[in-house]
C-alpha cells in the first residue's frame, strides 16, 4: 500500500512558503542584530558624541607625532602670534606652536588620568571589599582612614602632598591617588556589605572557599558595575585635578606641554586669549565626553536611572 | 542600589564653568575708549599695586612705602631725577675724609617741617638713630655707622671701616628726617620701644613737599601740599596713590581715571592705546644665572670653568631681551646698568654658538643632565622666571647642554639656594641701595658667592679685584675698580648676568615729566 500523498507530495504553495521563509530570515537577522545591538543608553546622541570625542582624543594621543604640525618644544616662531594660517592656534610667550602643544598635551593628560583612575579604583575597591567583607576592626580602621582623607578638600590635600614630594607629574598622580581612593572604597564596601550575606556567597563559603576566593569569585563580579561607572565618571575629574595641579605649578615641569600648565601660562598673558582658550577647550571636551559616556554607562547598568533619564515613570 | 550621580554633575558644572570663562576671555575686547581729564583740578591719580605696610620711614622698606615716604620726608642727601650715579645735596651737603670713614653733613638751614618749625641737627640725629634703634627692615642701611651732632649745623656719620657707599645710601626714603619734637610727644624714641608708628600712619611729621591727607594700606594714600615746604612747589596740589592691579591700571590710564600707571608689564604695555605715553627704562633688578662651584654639588659639570664658559657663550641674550620686551637690557656685569661702575658689555658674555660648542667640548661634558632651579611663583617687573628658564633651556640644548628644569615656590627655593645645594639656576637681585658696593656679596666666600659654592680663597684674581673695588675712594677710582672687578668675575666666576627687565610707567598725555628712579620708583613731587 502506498501512500500517494507521500509518493506525490503536494508541492508547497510558493505564495504560502515565501513569507514563512522571509520571516525566518528576518528572525535570524533580528537575533543577530539583537546580539550586536548596543543598549539604548549607548545609542542616545549625547553618548555617541561622548564616545566619538574620546575616540578622537585617543587617536590624537597615539598618532600625535604624525598629526601635530610642529615640534611642541621648538621656540621657532614669533612670540604671542594670534591664530593664523601657519599657527592655527597661535603661538605662546616663547614662540611655540599652541596647536602642537595642545595635541601633544593629550599624550600627557589621557594616560596619566587613566593610570590614576585605574589605580585608585583598584586600591579603593580592594580596601573597600576587605572592609566590607571582614567588618569589625578592619572595617573601622580602613573606613576611618577614608573619612580622614574625605575630611580635607581634595585639591588642598593633593597640593600638600605634591608640595612635600616636589613638583612632577609622577608626584601629582601619587598625590591624587592618595586623595581619590576613598570614594571607591566607600562604594565597594557598601556593595560588599549587601552581597556577603547572599545565598550563593554563603554557599561558596560552606563549600570551603577562602575569604579571598569568595570575594574574587562570588562577590566581585556582582559588585563591579557601580565601580566601573564611578571610574568612568571620575575620569573627567582626574583630568581636571591633574590640570589643576599643573596650573598651580605642582604638576608638569616645563617645558612639558600639559594642558593645565598651558592654561596657567595663558592666565599670565590674559589679553592673548588663545594661550588659555585652546588647552582649556581640550580639557573641556575630554571632561564633558567622559561624563556623557559615564552617564550612558550608568543608565545601561541601572534600569531605574535609565527610565528616569528617558522620562519613564518608575 | 544608588548609583553615584553627584561627581558627574560636579565635574560637568566645573567644565561648563571653565568653558564660560574661556568664552568670556576670548571675547574680551582690548580696546578701551579713551578720555582725558585735565590737570585743572590739580589732582594727580597714580595707580600702583600696593605692597604697603607702614608709612613710618624707619620701618618701611617696601616699594610703595618708598613712594609715600619720598613725598612726605626729605633726606639729608638726594638724587636728581633718575640719575643715581651722582649724589646731590638734600637737607645738607656732605664731605668725606680720605679713607671714607667719616662723612660730615653740613645743613643749609632753609628746610622746615609741615608744622612750620625748622629742621635742626637734632632732628637728623634723632631720625637716623631711630632707624638704627628700631632695628626694622631698613636699619641695615646704617650698620656700623655712628651718628653724632657736632654743632647746630654739622653732623658726622662715622663708620668703623671704609664706607664709600654711604653717600649713596643716605638718599633712601627710609632715612627720611622726621620732626623729633612731634615724634617724641607721640611715643617716638631711638630704641626698640619706639611707639610712634601708629601716629606716623595718620599724621606726617616731615619736611617733604607733601603731607598725609589720608592713609589706608589696602586702598589708597592721599597727599596734600605741605605749605611750609622749602623747595619748588609741586605741580599738583593733591595726589592720590591708589591700590590697583596691573590689568585694571591699564584700563584706568587709558580711560583717564588715573594719570599714571606704574605696574604694567612689557606685554601689557605693547597693547596700550596710542593716546597714552609709555616711559621705558631698564629696571634695577638684575636676573642672573649661577653654576655651583662646589664639587659635591656641581658634580664635575657646573664646577668646570669651560662648562660655565660654554653657557656664557651659549645663551642668546638678544633673544631673551626680545622675550622680556622693550626697555630691558643686558647688563655687562653684576652691577645694574644705571649704577656707578656698571659696564655696558663684556666679551665673555656674548652669544656665539660655535665658541660655546668648542668650550663645551673642552670641558669634557658628556650630556649628563644639569638641574636648573628657579622660583616659579616669581615675576620680576612682569617677567616670569619660568619663561626665562624655558628659553635658556632651549638655547643651551642647541649647544649640547641638557638642562632639567626644577621649578619650586620661592620659599622652598630659597632654603636650598641659601644652603648652596642647587647645582645651577636663575634668580634675581634687587638693590638695597644704588651703589656697586651692594654687589660685592657676589664674591668668593661672601653670602651670594657661597650660594653658588664659591668658597673663600677659590679665586684669588676676583678676590683681589673685589678688595681693590671695596677700598677705592672717589667716584672715578671706584668706577674703574668696579669695572675691573666685574671683568675679572665674568672671566672666571660662576655668575652670569643675564638680563635687567624693563620698567614701565604709562601716563596720560597731559603728564610731561616723570622720572623712574631705582630707589623710590617715582618722586610724586617731580611729576608735571
Amino acid at each position: 500500500m502506498s501512500r500517494p500523498d507521500l509518493q506525490n507530495p503536494v508541492p508547497l504553495d510558493p505564495a504560502l512558503d515565501a513569507p514563512t521563509a522571509g520571516a525566518a530570515t528576518r528572525l535570524r537577522f533580528a537575533a543577530v542584530r539583537s546580539r550586536l545591538r548596543l543598549p539604548s543608553a549607548y545609542r542616545r546622541p549625547m553618548a555617541v558624541i561622548g564616545f566619538t570625542i574620546i575616540a578622537l582624543w585617543f587617536i590624537v594621543a597615539i598618532f600625535v607625532p604624525w598629526i601635530a604640525p610642529f615640534d611642541p618644544l621648538a621656540q621657532q616662531f614669533d612670540r604671542l602670534q594670534p591664530p593664523g594660517p601657519v599657527n592655527w592656534f597661535g603661538t605662546d610667550s616663547l614662540g611655540r606652536d599652541v596647536l602642537s602643544r595642545t595635541l601633544y598635551g593629550a599624550r600627557i593628560s589621557l594616560p596619566l588620568a587613566l593610570i590614576l583612575v585605574v589605580a585608585s579604583a583598584i586600591i579603593g575597591s580592594v580596601l573597600g571589599a576587605i572592609a566590607g567583607y571582614f567588618g569589625r576592626a578592619v572595617d573601622e580602621v580602613i573606613m576611618r582612614v577614608a573619612d580622614l582623607v574625605f575630611a580635607f578638600p581634595t585639591i588642598i590635600l593633593a597640593m600638600i602632598v605634591t608640595a612635600a614630594l616636589g613638583p612632577s607629574l609622577t608626584n601629582a598622580v601619587i598625590a591624587l591617588l592618595f586623595v581619590s581612593w576613598p570614594s571607591y572604597a566607600r562604594v565597594m564596601r557598601s556593595m560588599v556589605l549587601g552581597a556577603r550575606s547572599r545565598e550563593y556567597v554563603v554557599a561558596g563559603r560552606l563549600l570551603g572557599f577562602s575569604p579571598f576566593r569568595s570575594l574574587q569569585r562570588d562577590i566581585l563580579p556582582n559588585v563591579a558595575a557601580p565601580v566601573l561607572v564611578l571610574a568612568t565618571l571620575d575620569f573627567g575629574n582626574a583630568i581636571l585635578l591633574l590640570s589643576g595641579l599643573s596650573f598651580l605649578g605642582l604638576g608638569a615641569t616645563p617645558p612639558t606641554p600639559e594642558w593645565g600648565a598651558m592654561v596657567a601660562d595663558g592666565v599670565q598673558n590674559f589679553s592673548d586669549w588663545w594661550l588659555a582658550a585652546f588647552p582649556g577647550l581640550a580639557i573641556f571636551t575630554v571632561v564633558v565626553a567622559f561624563n556623557l559616556v559615564g552617564d550612558a554607562l550608568r543608565d545601561s547598568l541601572d534600569p531605574r536611572t535609565a527610565g528616569a533619564v528617558q522620562g519613564v515613570k518608575i | 542600589m544608588k548609583l553615584p550621580t553627584r561627581p558627574a554633575r560636579v565635574t560637568a558644572l566645573v567644565a561648563i564653568g571653565l568653558a564660560s570663562v574661556l568664552a568670556v576671555s576670548a571675547c574680551t575686547d582690548n580696546s578701551v575708549s579713551t578720555s582725558s581729564t585735565g590737570a585743572a583740578d590739580k589732582t594727580l591719580v597714580i595707580d600702583k599695586s600696593f605692597d604697603l605696610k607702614t608709612s613710618d620711614p624707619a620701618r618701611a622698606f617696601e616699594l610703595t612705602g618708598s613712594i609715600v615716604d619720598k613725598a612726605i620726608y626729605e633726606t639729608v642727601l638726594d638724587f636728581n631725577g633718575s640719575d643715581v650715579t651722582k649724589v646731590v645735596p638734600g637737607i645738607a651737603t656732605f664731605e668725606e675724609n680720605a679713607d671714607n670713614t667719616v662723612l660730615t653733613l653740613t645743613m643749609d638751614g632753609t628746610h622746615t617741617f609741615s608744622d612750620g618749625t625748622p629742621v635742626t641737627a637734632d632732628d637728623i640725629v634723632f631720625s637716623l638713630q631711630r632707624v638704627q634703634g628700631i632695628a626694622g627692615n631698613p636699619s641695615f642701611l646704617l650698620d656700623g655707622v655712628t651718628v653724632a651732632k657736632v654743632d647746630d649745623k654739622t653732623i658726622t656719620l662715622t663708620s668703623a671701616t671704609s664706607n664709600p657707599a654711604l653717600p649713596f645710601i643716605l638718599p633712601n626714603p627710609s632715612l627720611g628726617i622726621v620732626n623729633s619734637k612731634v615724634l617724641k610727644a607721640n611715643g617716638g624714641t631711638t630704641g626698640a620701644d619706639d611707639a610712634a608708628e601708629a601716629f606716623l600712619n595718620t599724621t606726617s611729621a616731615g619736611s617733604g613737599p607733601y603731607q598725609l591727607e589720608s592713609y589706608d594700606v589696602t586702598t589708597k594714600v592721599a597727599f596734600a601740599l605741605n605749605p611750609n615746604y622749602a623747595g619748588t612747589k609741586p605741580a599738583y596740589s593733591r595726589v592720590v596713590l591708589e591700590n590697583v592691579e596691573g590689568p585694571t591700571q591699564k584700563i584706568n590710564v587709558q580711560a583717564g581715571s588715573a594719570q599714571v600707571a606704574l605696574d604694567l608689564n612689557a606685554d601689557q604695555v605693547q597693547g596700550v592705546d596710542s593716546s597714552v605715553k609709555v616711559l621705558k627704562n631698564a629696571s634695577p633688578y638684575l636676573i642672573y644665572s649661577w653654576y655651583n662651584q662646589d664639587p659635591a654639588v656641581g658634580a664635575g659639570v657646573t664646577n668646570n670653568a669651560d662648562f660655565v664658559k660654554a653657557v656664557r657663550q651659549g645663551i642668546d641674550y638678544s633673544k631673551l631681551l626680545s622675550i622680556a620686551g622693550e626697555g630691558s637690557t643686558q647688563p655687562g656685569g653684576m652691577v645694574p646698568s644705571m649704577f656707578l661702575g656698571a659696564i655696558t658689555s663684556d666679551p665673555a658674555n656674548v652669544f656665539d654658538i660655535d665658541k660655546a660648542k668648542a668650550s663645551l667640548a673642552a670641558s669634557g661634558y658628556s650630556g649628563q643632565p644639569v638641574t636648573f632651579s628657579y622660583p616659579n611663583d616669581i615675576t620680576v617687573n612682569g617677567l616670569q622666571m619660568q619663561t626665562l628658564a624655558e628659553a635658556i633651556q632651549s638655547q643651551l640644548k642647541d649647544v649640547g647642554v641638557t638642562l632639567t628644569l626644577a621649578p619650586s615656590p620661592i620659599s622652598t627655593f630659597l632654603d636650598a639656594f641659601r644652603a648652596g645645594k642647587l647645582q645651577s639656576g636663575i634668580m634675581y637681585w634687587g638693590p638695597d641701595y644704588p651703589d656697586p658696593a651692594d654687589y660685592l656679596v657676589f664674591n668668593p666666600g661672601e653670602s651670594l658667592g657661597l650660594r653658588a659654592g664659591w668658597a673663600a680663597g677659590s679665586d684669588a684674581t676676583v678676590t683681589s679685584a673685589a678688595d681693590a673695588a671695596s677700598a677705592a675712594s672717589g667716584d672715578d677710582a671706584r668706577k674703574t675698580a668696579y669695572e675691573a672687578w666685574q671683568n675679572a668675575a665674568n672671566a672666571t666666576g660662576p655668575f652670569i648676568p643675564v638680563i635687567q627687565p624693563g620698567q614701565y610707567a604709562v601716563t596720560t598725555s597731559e603728564i610731561t615729566t616723570l622720572d623712574l628712579n631705582p630707589v623710590w620708583t617715582v618722586d610724586i613731587a617731580d611729576i608735571k
